[in-house]
């Protein structure tokens, strides 16, 4: 039973009533969970990384490792003024940042995060999961897009196009690698995904190696990892903003709570990243000892690629834009194809044999 | 790389021993010169205003005075005076200045713009703060005041109680004058700064983007001008000067800027200074190299790698470690003032060995850091992608446009005055100049990284000499009198070796404590003039970190 | 590829060290050395109004005003103003005017920080450093006077 379904048993509501609420109040459940995250890591975990990369002490007086910090930050950010600059396009700049803020964590609808007893921690288990996925994630290109150009400002605007230029350039390659894996699955259901890859690969006496498609094939998930930085927008693809060029790129006039969003979408992002990686390579919620700590190992997982982004960005300079492009079209487009063909003929071809 | 002819051959006006013989020269220039004038560090010839140009090409040309080192301009009772202080790539010790008054009533001269681009910035300068018009220069405009400012602050009937009322109307908009580069109409005008996180300062540098090229550039500086030159002739030689030169770069580098001082003020004065302190001197001032030199690569990593590079921190904590080195020595971190006139303030912190000791470390420990920056900088195959080949500036450009220290060295060329014109205990010591052919980005970046070994190289050898001095001969300050008057009219230019280049001071003494006039050859302002070259038609990325490899610190640019 | 593989491992070499440079001030203090130059503090007693650390501010920090009688009434310092060039302390030919370690001093207002003579002698010692003794160990011989601690209220 997903997520939504039991919460509407356990209410006793049925029909489209129960699926209302069910799913109203599983999607609050799962959304606050992901920005619990999303505030663990902006405020405080980045910080600590961060830190520890560059060998200093950084936030430790409230709390235990001064985790404390996230509640005056929150305080700080929020209740600071909104400064509306002169001749923006409203209401479009406006929306941008709930655009870029929910699209990410629409995503988490269809991502399944483990199961605690007969309850599976998935919202939603369409058909189409993972182009679902897809899908929403790149809404939050529109959100650039209105973000750079409403702004009425030059360096916003440069950073609009700049995001655009880097989505479209690895929204394709990255959709290509992920299809190669539907390929292999034989589904877009995620949560079957996640079963094909159960299935032991090898056995090594007691310790079995599980086919997750990482394992399967390591090419594609560097593939995947890389576009996906250039997804997210981080180290070294963070270009859109890249403060040191073009100041803060599309978020260089939002202030206060609309900052706050756009800076919460992008570390969403980052998880919703993260959330996909781990579903389609690395298993989803699986890993070693009972099913009930799923969720856990899942959390390890987006926590781990959120690790990585910030480890990318302490040791690996941000390319030029063209470079950016030329990667993009001509280096990973063509390593997607060639990618999926390859698997494509392994798949339909070489496998019936 | 030099385009001078091979060594045997020899200059116009030059002698075997490397002297000058201005007898020759004078006679190369012939009628033009009507006069000659005696400066401390070299003769001056004396020349028409119409004449500036013929004169310094033909000495440029067949003379190879190919370095306009400075231009001071200055107003007399009776005349105005620009002096072109020029130089030698290849032997910075053949000096000559070129004199050039013009008249009180109508400061009218000829251009040195169309010999060296140089020049352009140092008479904008000229013109902004004295006065003097210069007519062929292409782009006359004031430099570091605004373009509403009254009157000409370094002119003797200059009203400084005037306010300066422009209302606000008549206040440029930077927007309005070049949106767009005529004949084309799809650029974009755009203000980088001087509020901007790549400008290291207050530069503003009104830019023409042609999608994400730039098209043109130019800088627009100034916003942090400080008149550090009136305030240097406000103080007395012996002590009020020396505290100022520690803000003109202050990034570190302020025992290189007081030494320059120090050093034109003792030639002045004819101070010397006991061999025990030069030895003192020359530490200090590699230390503040190597501490000035981290921040540069810091700070162009922080250019191309963004705001959450380790590689900032990590040079950050060496240049810490510099400090803490050089507040042991000379009780401040940043704002040294250790030099005095004749020597330096203290001797070496007791007790010594525990200092030397602590040096001794640090240059053990140097090795290793910078192997860790060649691993996170120039051995990373994608920082390679985005420096090598980008920000070019060919040596000819290099030279014309007055660049020294590691932009000019990344340019090939070899000119360093720690050798070329040795002070201080420079030339008992085994170092090498660093230079490198690349040209670009890369090389620059280079440079700096290796330059910090070789500074580390003097240091160790400092300590060792140091170590060895014997006690009763450590004279940390030779006998200056309280008061110094150097003679009316004496002149001088000297430079050292600063942590951006060649860092001069023009002195001229009107007989008083305090000095007539007080020039400063800022390298940083020099070589920022470039920037163009090496800007226009790349990316702005590309551009911001041809300005991160340039390494100008805005205090020093605008003095 | 070995390039960006070797710069990222430095990175995490810094980040597994577990060593860190910056320390948690204010529980912990970084060293300052004896000769830093802080702010500064005055002695009435030693001062002989001979106004030559006025003369050689290079800013005009200092300000001293006396009576006709050539008896100082006044010592104002501006210590918001100070360059801490310590010109003055080496001037002063009987250490009435000295830079303590002491950085440790706000203020609100610009004002608070013009301090004049009461205030100035006022100034702690930082962590009982005491500037002359570590700085130019014999010159306090050549000035012939008593401990400095006791001088300096
Ligand atoms: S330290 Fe320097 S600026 Fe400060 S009061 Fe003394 S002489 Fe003046
Ligand atoms: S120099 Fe010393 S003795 Fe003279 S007035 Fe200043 S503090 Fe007093």
């Amino acid at each position: 039973m997903t997520l939504a379904e039991t919460i509407s048993s356990a209410l006793g509501l049925e029909g489209a009533v129960g699926q209302f609420v069910g799913g109203f109040i599983g999607a609050a459940i799962v959304g606050t969970f992901i920005l619990a995250n999303a505030a663990v890591a902006g405020p405080w975990a980045k910080r600590k990384i961060t830190a520890a990369f560059t060998d200093r002490i950084s936030v430790d007086k409230l709390g235990p490792l001064g985790i404390g910090i996230i509640i005056p930050d929150a305080v700080r950010l929020i209740s600071k003024e909104l400064i509306v600059p002169e001749g923006v396009d409203r209401p479009a700049w406006d929306i941008a940042p709930l655009i870029i803020a929910s699209s990410a964590i629409l995503g988490f609808a269809v991502i399944p995060m483990g199961s605690i007893g007969s309850v599976d921690l998935q919202l939603a288990d369409p058909e189409v999961g993972l182009a679902f996925v897809f899908a929403v994630a790149s809404i939050a290109s529109v959100g650039l897009v209105m973000a750079g150009y409403a702004s009425n400002n030059k360096y916003s605007f440069l950073g609009g196009l700049r995001a655009v230029a880097q989505n479209l350039a690895y929204e394709i390659p990255l959709i290509l690698t992920g299809i190669s894996v539907v390929i292999f699955a034989g589904t877009l259901q995620l949560s079957e995904i996640v079963a094909t890859q159960q299935q032991s690969l090898v056995e090594l006496g007691p310790v079995a190696i599980p086919a997750w498609f990482a394992i399967v094939n390591p090419f594609a998930f560097i593939l995947f990892l890389a576009a996906n930085m250039a997804e997210v927008g981080r180290n070294p693809f963070d270009i859109p903003e890249a403060p040191t060029e073009i100041v803060a790129g599309f978020q260089t006039e939002y202030s206060s709570v609309y900052f706050v969003l756009i800076y919460l979408g992008e570390f969403v992002h980052i998880f919703l990243g993260g959330a996909i990686i781990a579903t389609i390579f690395l298993g989803g919620p699986s890993g070693p000892g009972p099913a009930s700590i799923g969720l856990l190992w899942f959390l390890v997982k987006i926590w781990g690629v959120f690790l990585l982004t910030q480890w990318a960005r302490s040791a690996l300079p941000r390319v030029r834009i063209d470079q950016l492009i030329e990667i993009g079209w001509k280096g990973m487009l063509v390593l997607a194809f060639a990618n999926l063909f390859v698997t494509a003929v392994i798949v339909g071809v070489l496998a019936p044999l | 790389m030099s385009l001078e002819p091979p060594e045997p051959e020899l200059d116009v006006g030059e002698t075997p021993d490397g002297e000058l013989d201005y007898d020759e020269l004078a006679d190369l220039l012939g009628e033009h010169v009507l006069d000659r004038e005696e400066h401390v560090n070299a003769k001056g010839f004396v020349i028409r205003p119409d004449s500036v140009e013929t004169v310094l090409a033909t000495l440029r040309e067949e003379a190879g005075f190919d370095h306009l080192s400075c231009l001071t301009a200055q107003q007399y009772p009776d005349r105005y005076e620009s002096i072109y202080h020029l130089k030698k790539y290849d032997d910075p010790t053949q000096e000559l200045s070129v004199v050039v008054p013009t008249a009180s009533e109508e400061p009218v001269s000829g251009s040195a713009a169309g010999v060296f681009d140089t020049a352009i910035w140092h008479e904008r300068e000229a013109y902004d703060l004295v006065g003097i018009e210069y007519e062929d220069n292409p782009d006359l405009r004031r430099i570091l005041l605004p373009e509403t400012w009254q009157g000409h602050p370094l002119s003797n009937d200059y009203n400084q109680d005037q306010p300066q009322i422009v209302p606000l109307r008549e206040h440029a908009n930077p927007m309005e004058k070049r949106t767009q580069v005529p004949d084309r109409s799809d650029t974009m005008f755009i203000n980088i700064g001087p509020h901007h996180p790549a400008t290291h300062g207050v530069l503003h540098l009104e830019t023409v983007l042609d999608g994400e090229q730039v098209v043109d550039v130019d800088p627009d500086i100034g916003y942090l001008h400080r008149c550090e030159e009136q305030m240097c002739e406000q103080g007395t030689y012996r002590h009020q000067i020396m505290p100022y030169p520690d803000r003109w770069d202050y990034i570190s580098a302020g025992m290189l800027n007081e030494w320059s001082y120090a050093r034109a003020a003792e030639d002045l004065a004819d101070i010397d200074v006991p061999e025990y302190a030069q030895v003192i001197r020359t530490m200090a001032a590699e230390m503040s190299r190597i501490a000035a030199h981290m921040l540069a690569i810091g700070t162009f990593a922080l250019d191309i790698y963004g705001d959450f590079t380790a590689i900032f921190m990590y040079s950050i904590t060496d240049r810490e470690k510099l400090q803490n080195l050089l507040e042991d020595l000379s009780g401040q971190r940043l704002m040294f003032n250790y030099f005095r006139l004749g020597g330096v303030a203290w001797d070496l912190p007791e007790p010594r060995e525990q200092y030397f000791q602590k040096v001794r470390d640090f240059c053990e420990y140097m090795p290793g850091r910078l192997e860790e920056y060649h691993n996170l900088l120039t051995s990373n195959e994608l920082f390679q992608m985005r420096v090598l080949d980008t920000g070019i500036l060919p040596p000819e450009e290099a030279k014309s446009y007055g660049c020294t220290g590691p932009v000019a060295r990344g340019s090939g060329i070899d000119y360093d005055l720690r050798r070329g014109d040795p002070y201080g205990y420079y030339d008992e010591l085994e170092w090498d100049v660093i230079t490198d052919d690349g040209c670009d980005n890369f090389a620059r970046a280079l440079v700096r990284l290796k330059e910090m070994e070789q500074s580390a190289r003097i240091i160790e050898q400092c300590v060792d000499v140091l170590e060895d001095w014997p006690e009763d001969e450590r004279e940390i300050q030779s006998n200056v009198p309280r008061t110094l008057k150097p003679d009316h009219d004496k002149e001088i230019y000297r430079a050292v070796e600063g942590a951006k280049g060649e860092l001069g001071i023009y002195i001229r003494s009107d007989g008083t404590d305090r000095p007539g006039r007080f020039k400063i050859r800022s390298p940083a302002f020099c070589n920022l003039q470039s920037l163009e070259v090496m800007a226009e038609g790349e990316y702005i990325p590309d551009m911001v970190a041809a300005l991160g490899s340039l390494d100008i610190v805005l205090g020093e640019v605008d003095r | 590829m070995i390039g960006i593989l070797k710069g990222m491992a430095t990175t995490m070499k810094h980040a597994l060290d577990g060593e860190t440079f910056t320390v948690s001030y204010p529980e912990e203090e970084p060293d300052v050395s004896p000769r830093f130059r802080g702010v500064h503090k005055f002695s009435q007693e030693r001062c002989i109004w001979c106004r030559q650390c006025e003369n050689v501010c290079p800013n005009d920090t200092i300000q001293i005003v006396m009576d006709d009688q050539r008896n100082g009434e006044q010592y104002n310092l501006h210590i918001g103003q100070c360059i801490y060039c310590r010109l003055c302390e080496e001037v002063c030919p009987v250490d009435a005017i000295l830079l303590t370690e002491n950085f440790e001093f706000v203020g609100d207002t610009k004002d608070e920080l013009a301090y004049n003579k009461e205030e100035l002698k006022n100034v702690p010692w930082y962590k009982d450093l005491d500037p002359l003794e570590s700085r130019e160990p014999d010159r306090e011989a050549w000035v012939g006077e008593g401990d400095g601690e006791v001088d300096y209220q």
